[in-house]
């Protein structure tokens, strides 16, 4: 009786804890074992992505710092990094939510501006690199005021920060770490990733992608809005999966593209988040299961699909944000419009005027994104060949504004102006990037969907090929 | 082989098994039952009678109805090869809504504050009004113009009608419907798409058309048939009936070019080709062109396309002739 009632109690108790432990373990990302042969330090988990978090802090710092008007010394320090403290402006602890860091430095001295992509982007004016517009960005954003070009409706905030996220993160993880880096002979897992270290080849590449995604380490044993809204700051209890108080920074946060993964997968037609880091669980066991012996090429195959996984989901992962923001910028283009009725917004100060600013503002972010967006999806070291040259003329290399002039170039470091463009031309522009993202990169969650009226309508009337007579 | 095969065979299985199309077993049965209760209350026909009259040997398994199920089938083939070149509505739609982009008069989402109800029953009707108009239209021109009516025989060559009948369609004026369905959806999604935003929708029953279930559930397939459903004559001027439909298939000289209409009858009468129901019986063809053109399966798929070239030589050859003079009459029932 009495043993019935101690297994009962146990049962109960290992029930109860399944209900309520936030994290279940296999859906963590860590910690794994020391597998290294011959490690004798104290160390007892190989995981180690502190120099990715510290990019991603310097990414949303960068973002912020261009948004406040900071000074280019003050911006170039985040993209290049600087010696001393460096101040953590976002995300920063509030009323509600604690976070561990205020100075990146501590995390990781690093920067972005080393590992930015190094193709040319025909799609930006100035046929620049993939870092030299990055730089030229922050360079023209200084001369503005808070990153916003209001001639060529562009907002730098928004042009660097999306991206860096595709230029330097996505870059790194699906051209560099998750592809070359998991070839046989690469950073093998029979030897430290680098003399002294504690992790493997393997291990380190795996983790330094898994960095560069974004996930909190514990974001898989969380829904699509617990995650977004980790980001947010609106959700300590879920972020702070240890219980100690504060969101660690290194472990508990989502960043970037994860961040945006969780904001479609709030739609529930997808599962971005945690597909991908599932992936990253899944691969990250099996070199862990390797036990610091080389990958088998069993293993290797096996580490390589879910690499594949990983890779093409994050790059629908930025076609959905390209698909979303060409139908802001649809809307915006619109609103734009309607903001132009009357003669009194060509008047300066009156309240048309400045209902027609702050439209054009609105209008200038979200292209900002879409460009960013856009432009990322040509780093991952696939070549989209003719899909990456329709998105970038649809795209443009800038607004049409309502003046009818586009930048279509640069010359001597001042771009250049095409005019006699139409905003409504633009318009279809947008429509058209929609549906080359459905075609060719099959989205799904498809946010600010401006063509789904159609082809709904047309799923619904069927098929008008017919032999039929009446 | 084998892949192809069976898209044709899931083609042939959605004609029965689609609510979209006519030949769904549930409109063939709510036919059915219509024609039985029709003969039964109206014709004074015993249940077994009716049953015997409905299903009568000489029609369902003639000569002209084996030819219906032969075309039916070759159709089927012929449109699997043809499906991937043709223009789908999706694609005009598109191209429309895009254009609608470029021109200032009309303002992006007019009547996007309409609300979903009003959206979807405007959409719902526009669409069935013009989709009904221009099959009236395409079937009036399949009539009166000579080198379309050479293809159109084809359907009315049938000397029996069974709702198989409906398919016993030249491919090349399959086109032409398919053309017609394909440029009506377009036109009608991307206007109201444009006017009134993605709220748009179709009222539906079971996922199909609200318009197109009543019609087909109400026995559209009786149109094609050996029943003779009439409907009072104030009804007819609205609405075709079956035996309106029947006297337009009707050899008899004073039925030519009559009641082209599908669902509504009213255009036939705007257009002066309206024709109410007769009690007579009525044989169906094309007069003495029949035995020739149903000479076999063949003949019917070839003659039109003899017919098409021989025209089309004899505007080459009269070279420096207008193409109106070339053709000699725009009348065209030549029978």
């Amino acid at each position: 009786m009495k043993q019935n009632k101690l297994l009962m109690s146990t049962v109960a108790g290992i029930a109860l804890a399944a209900i309520t432990s936030p994290a279940i373990a296999g859906d963590v990302y860590g910690p794994y074992p020391i597998t290294l042969k011959g490690y004798n330090g104290d160390k007892t988990d190989s995981v180690s992505y502190s120099g990715q978090i510290g990019r991603q802090l310097l990414h949303n710092s960068l973002k912020k710092a261009i948004g406040s008007g900071a000074s280019l010394d003050v911006t170039m320090s985040y993209f290049n990094g600087a010696d001393g403290e460096l101040a953590l402006l976002d995300p920063k602890s509030g009323d509600s939510f604690k976070v561990d860091v205020t100075d990146i430095n501590t995390v990781s001295k690093t920067n972005l501006s080393g590992k930015a992509y190094k193709g040319s982007l025909p799609g930006w004016p100035g046929n620049m690199t993939g870092k030299e517009v990055l730089e030229s960005m922050i360079n023209m954003a200084a001369a503005t005021e808070k990153g916003y070009d209001a001639t060529h409706g562009y907002d730098y905030g928004q042009l660097v920060s999306k991206f860096t996220m595709g230029g330097v993160f996505y870059h790194q993880a699906c051209d560099n770490y998750l592809d070359e880096k998991m070839n046989a002979d690469n950073k093998p897992n029979d030897k430290p990733y680098k003399d002294g270290a504690y992790y493997t080849g393997k291990e380190h590449s795996w983790d330094e992608a898994f960095g560069y995604w974004g996930a909190a380490a514990h974001g898989a044993t969380l829904s699509p809005k617990q995650n977004y809204d980790i980001t947010k700051k609106k959700n300590m209890r879920d972020a702070d999966a240890n219980g100690d108080g504060v969101v660690n920074l290194k472990s508990e946060m989502n960043y970037a593209h994860a961040y945006y993964a969780a904001g479609f997968d709030k739609g529930g037609n997808t599962s971005y988040y945690n597909t991908i880091t599932t992936a990253f669980i899944n691969g990250r066991q099996v070199i862990a299961d390797a036990n610091g012996e080389k990958l088998t090429t069993p293993q290797r195959r096996e580490v390589k699909r879910h690499a594949r996984t990983i890779c093409s989901n994050w790059e629908k992962v930025i076609a959905e944000a390209v698909f979303k923001y060409a139908g802001s910028v649809y809307s915006n283009i619109e609103a734009v419009k309607a903001t132009m009725g009357g003669n009194m917004w060509r008047v300066n100060g009156s309240a048309e005027e400045a209902e027609h600013q702050a439209a054009l503002r609105k209008y200038a972010k979200y292209w900002g994104e879409l460009a960013g967006f856009s432009l990322s999806l040509h780093t991952s070291g696939v070549d989209l060949g003719e899909i990456g040259v329709k998105m970038d003329r649809l795209v443009g290399m800038g607004p049409v504004m309502p003046d009818g002039t586009q930048v279509n170039g640069m010359s001597n470091g001042a771009y250049t102006l095409a005019n006699g463009e139409s905003m409504d031309g633009f318009a279809v522009h947008m429509l058209k990037l929609q549906n080359l993202m459905v075609e060719e990169f099959g989205v799904e969650a498809r946010n600010n969907d401006k063509i789904s009226g159609i082809s709904n309508l047309a799923e619904v009337l069927g098929s008008g090929n017919s032999a039929e007579n009446d | 082989m084998i892949e192809w095969l069976d898209i044709i065979w899931s083609d042939l299985a959605s004609q029965f098994f689609n609510p979209k199309k006519r030949l769904f077993l549930g409109y063939l049965l709510s036919a059915s039952v219509i024609a039985t209760v029709w003969l039964c209350l109206i014709k004074r026909h015993s249940i077994g009678s009716a049953i015997r009259t409905f299903f009568d040997r000489k029609v369902w398994f003639s000569r002209s109805s084996r030819h219906d199920l032969a075309s039916f089938l070759i159709n089927r083939v012929i449109f699997f090869w043809l499906r991937p070149v043709l223009l789908t509505q999706l694609a005009i739609a598109t191209l429309i809504f895009e254009l609608l982009h470029q021109q200032t008069v009309i303002p992006l989402g007019l009547f996007e504050g309409a609300g979903y109800w009003t959206a979807a029953l405007s959409f719902t009707l526009v669409f069935f009004l013009f989709d009904d108009f221009t099959r009236f239209v395409v079937h009036f021109a399949l009539h009166r113009i000579p080198a379309l009516w050479d293809f159109h025989k084809f359907h009315h060559s049938a000397e029996t009608l069974t709702p198989l009948t409906v398919t016993r369609t030249h491919p090349v004026e399959g086109l032409v419907f398919t053309a017609r369905s394909a440029l009506v959806q377009g036109v009608t999604i991307a206007g109201f798409v444009f006017l009134f935003g993605n709220q748009v929708d179709l009222l539906t029953i079971f996922g199909v058309n609200i318009f197109v279930v009543t019609f087909h559930g109400l026995g559209s397939n009786l149109r094609h048939s050996h029943i003779a459903i009439r409907y009072p004559q104030a009804v007819e001027r609205l609405l075709m009936s079956p035996a309106q439909h029947q006297l337009h298939h009707s050899q008899s000289e004073r039925h030519y070019d009559r009641n082209f209409g599908v669902t509504l009858s009213v255009w036939d009468r705007m257009f002066g080709s309206f024709h109410h129901s007769v009690s007579e019986t009525l044989s169906f063809g094309i007069g003495k062109e029949t035995a020739r053109f149903t000479g076999s399966i063949w003949s019917m798929y070839w003659l039109p396309v003899r017919s098409l070239a021989r025209r089309l030589a004899r505007v080459c050859l009269a070279n420096a002739r207008p193409i109106t003079r070339a053709i000699p009459s725009f009348r065209a029932r030549n029978y």
